[in-house]
């Protein structure tokens, strides 16, 4: 049996499968996709996926496919490269899992919306975008992916196009995207004038990689993953319908910046600069965004922040320079994100469309299976012990507390960790326990399997995850063995202490003090004052200075100084100057005339 | 008969205003119902300290204190209703709602398919050409020479008249698509 062979025909087909959908109606006379088709077909994608895996799993079979050649020059290749090895062929079955479980959901979330095919078949065409990235063997590729995630990213927010909101906010994921994608550009150009090529294969062997292409990447993966300075993004990104926040911007999309720095690891591995930026970056990124959600009303915000901050967990990961313990937390953080978002979608729909937790309240009773995943999925995202995220996460930790890095990165990280805690049993304790606070006129029920199926299936991926993937995959590089107890333990504390102030914050908002603003609830609030300054400084600076040099410099300085005026006033001094001399008084002229004779005398004597 | 909105607010309104907006920030504030009754019961008791106030001096300084102390107090993420501007579901189906006028542009073959409906829709345009004259004359006849006082439009008053403005109510889009 040629395995190989097998490896690659099923991958192939896990892809084609999904483009399935896209072209049957351009192929097969009076065809018309469903929500549910889809649905199926992204299941059996799923299914055939999990060959390949199994494959890498026993065997450790990896494969690099090379097929058609873009000839766009003689010697630049640029052809269709794929690339089979532990990244891509663990990443298609959670993402398709995933995939599946959401479009399963979203028949029954979006089941009174108009164009909901319409919906099923932009979310299959980020998927494929995505999956082409991940895949992906050489940087044009990879690129197509990149792009065709953020274009569908961009549709799926501004989904609702008659909100003026969702349009700002699909413009700012844009925007912010772009500006990263500068620096993927620039990576793009230094490989191909320095080696000749695209391939990411080729990239390892340099000894000492030039601090600018890293920097671009860096840039590239601040851009995709939200980290801090370009940021605003992903919690705007909450405008779209929850399917594509629990799609997009919690377990797949975000995570193409950090995919593409674990792909591009062995140019990082040399050069200590990028290391330390990226550690010092993704710190900064958790716990900034850890900051933000402890004050937010809006579940989905919550979870957005809470997305944020991993991101920013797994940027520390790579400056630790562990890929495969950043991607493990990729596949894990896929799984209890999603259901999260899940979740929330399923109480939000089912209070007739309130968002904000204020508002929420003793939903144990009413949505039992949605509020025991929403518990499960908060305590795998804390890290409790023996759940998926526990693999991951406190991996992380341990290695950074025993390696004798930046203890400033340790910190923040550290601190970050107890807030992830406290916002996480703060959305549960104001929206699952307590007397219940929302309008007495709705309906609520999960009576439909097109919800718990879902939510169940994520659930039990969010409990088993972590214990199988580690089982099966060995890690390349030996994770510390032994450490003091308190380091051994710092993680669990932390998130301890972490819920006893989510604890103690509760009790405080239940007696009666009444509530104040206060700096430290301003800073939290306006989520660190970054929007207002970032959106309009940059704007407005841009806009006068555009101003200054159409009006100043051009009209002022080049058509007025330059030319008659400054003539004038050329003229004006010397003619200043000169009427001081003109006194009309004879005996000066003559003492003058005297003085000059004397001097040509004296010189033509000599 | 009902007040009209005329061009500015009685005292009673912006002292009313203030009553509710600050009642709405406190529900922002105090999330816990009872926490919420008690301190929406204190201040319904300062407001009401002040109620019989003749001297409207007085009464405008307070309401000025008022209103600087609401914004000192204020949410910085207030409560709003998903419906309302700046909510979550504010226009989130604008993109749905499209104006009636769109189906004179269907193309024939495809106005053929509903032809009940279309010959239906001719009689309503007839109807509609017909009875505009006299709405506009109606509405002429009624506005008072400096301009309406209130937005509200006045019934049909003769016999066989429609109200004004009628078709822009009945072709109003639905709130929620199918």
């Amino acid at each position: 049996m040629d395995l190989p062979m097998i490896l690659n025909i099923s991958m192939l087909l896990t892809l084609a499968t999904l483009l399935t959908p896209l072209l049957s109606p351009l192929l097969v006379k009076n065809y018309k996709n469903s929500p549910s088709t889809i649905m199926q077909t992204v299941k059996t994608s799923f299914l055939i996926s999990l060959i390949p895996m199994t494959l890498f799993i026993y065997l450790g079979m990896e494969n690099i496919t090379y097929f058609w050649e873009w000839k766009l020059a003689t010697n630049f290749k640029i052809p269709l490269n794929f690339k089979m090895d532990q990244y891509s062929l663990m990443f298609f079955p959670i993402a398709l899992f995933v995939t599946w479980s959401i479009l399963q959901f979203t028949t029954w979330y979006m089941a009174s919306e108009p164009q909901i095919t319409k919906f099923f078949l932009f979310l299959l065409t980020f998927l494929i975008a995505m999956l082409t990235l991940t895949i992906a063997n050489n940087m044009f590729l990879l690129f197509i992916g990149w792009e065709g995630v953020g274009i569908m990213s961009f549709l799926l927010i501004g989904w609702w196009h008659g909100r003026a909101e969702a349009n700002t906010a699909a413009l700012q994921a844009v925007l912010y995207n772009r500006i990263g994608d500068i620096g993927f550009i620039l990576c793009m150009a230094w490989s191909a004038t320095t080696i000749n090529s695209w391939d990411i294969q080729q990239l390892s062997p340099l000894n000492q990689t030039p601090l600018l292409p890293l920097i671009g990447l860096i840039l590239a993966a601040t851009g995709k993953s939200a980290q801090f300075g370009l940021h605003p993004w992903l919690p705007a990104a909450m405008e779209g319908p929850t399917p594509v926040s629990a799609l997009l911007h919690s377990s797949t999309m975000v995570v193409a910046g950090i995919f593409l720095l674990i792909r591009t690891h062995p140019m990082l591995h040399s050069n200590p600069t990028a290391l330390t930026l990226c550690l010092c970056l993704g710190a900064l990124s958790t716990l900034f965004a850890a900051t933000c959600a402890l004050t937010q009303n809006d579940i989905k915000k919550i979870i957005a922040f809470s997305t944020s901050s991993q991101l920013g967990l797994m940027m520390v990961t790579i400056g630790l320079d562990l890929p495969q313990l950043a991607f493990l937390h990729i596949s894990t953080h896929a799984f209890f994100k999603a259901m999260l978002f899940l979740c929330s979608g399923s109480i939000i729909h089912n209070l007739n469309g309130e968002q904000d937790i204020r508002k929420m309240g003793g939903l144990q009773k009413t949505l039992p299976t949605t509020t025991s995943c929403l518990t499960i999925g908060n305590l795998a995202l804390m890290g409790t012990p023996f759940l998926a995220g526990f693999y991951s996460k406190d991996l992380i930790i341990e290695s950074m507390n025993t390696s004798y890095l930046n203890t400033w990165a340790l910190s923040l990280t550290l601190l970050a960790t107890s807030f992830t805690a406290t916002y996480s049993i703060r959305m549960s304790l104001l929206v699952q326990t307590g007397f219940t606070r929302t309008t007495p006129t709705i309906l609520i029920n999960e009576n439909n399997p097109a919800i718990t199926n879902p939510i169940t299936r994520l659930a039990l991926g969010s409990i088993t995850a972590g214990l199988l993937i580690t089982t099966y995959i060995l890690p390349t590089k030996t994770p510390p063995m032994t450490m003091p107890t308190t380091t051994k333990t710092t993680a669990i504390i932390i998130t301890l202490l972490g819920i006893l102030l989510a604890l103690e914050l509760s009790k405080m908002t239940h007696t009666l003090i009444k509530p104040k603003q206060n700096p430290l609830l301003n800073f939290s609030s306006t989520l660190g004052y970054f929007n207002p300054l970032t959106h309009r400084l940059s704007s407005t600076q841009l806009l006068t200075t555009g101003q200054k040099i159409a009006s100043h410099l051009i009209d002022l300085s080049w058509y007025k100084k330059m030319g008659p005026e400054g003539l004038a006033t050329l003229q004006l001094k010397a003619a200043k100057i000169s009427t001081t001399l003109h006194t009309g008084l004879i005996k000066t002229y003559l003492m003058s005339f005297a003085l000059s004779i004397l001097i040509i005398l004296i010189s033509s004597t000599q | 008969g009902s007040a009209a909105m005329a061009a500015y607010l009685t005292h009673q309104q912006k002292v009313l205003r203030l009553y509710k907006k600050s009642l709405r920030h406190l529900e922002s504030w105090c999330i816990h119902r009872d926490k919420y009754r008690y301190f929406a019961v204190l201040l319904r008791e300062r407001f009401d300290k002040n109620k019989d106030l003749k001297d409207m001096v007085k009464a405008t300084e307070l309401l000025r204190a008022g209103e600087e102390e609401f914004w000192a107090n204020q949410h910085p993420q207030p409560y709003i209703f998903a419906d309302s501007p700046g909510g979550t579901a504010y226009e989130r189906y604008e993109c749905y709602k499209v104006p009636e006028w769109a189906l004179d542009f269907w193309h024939p073959s495809e106005k053929a398919m509903y032809p009940d409906y279309f010959a239906k829709r001719e009689q309503w345009k007839k109807l509609q050409r017909e009875s505009w004259e006299k709405e506009i004359k109606q509405l002429e006849e009624e506005t008072p020479p400096d301009g309406p006082k209130t937005e509200a439009l006045p019934p049909a008053r003769k016999e066989g008249h429609l109200p004004p403005l009628w078709w822009q109510y009945v072709t109003r889009p639905r709130e929620m698509p199918m």
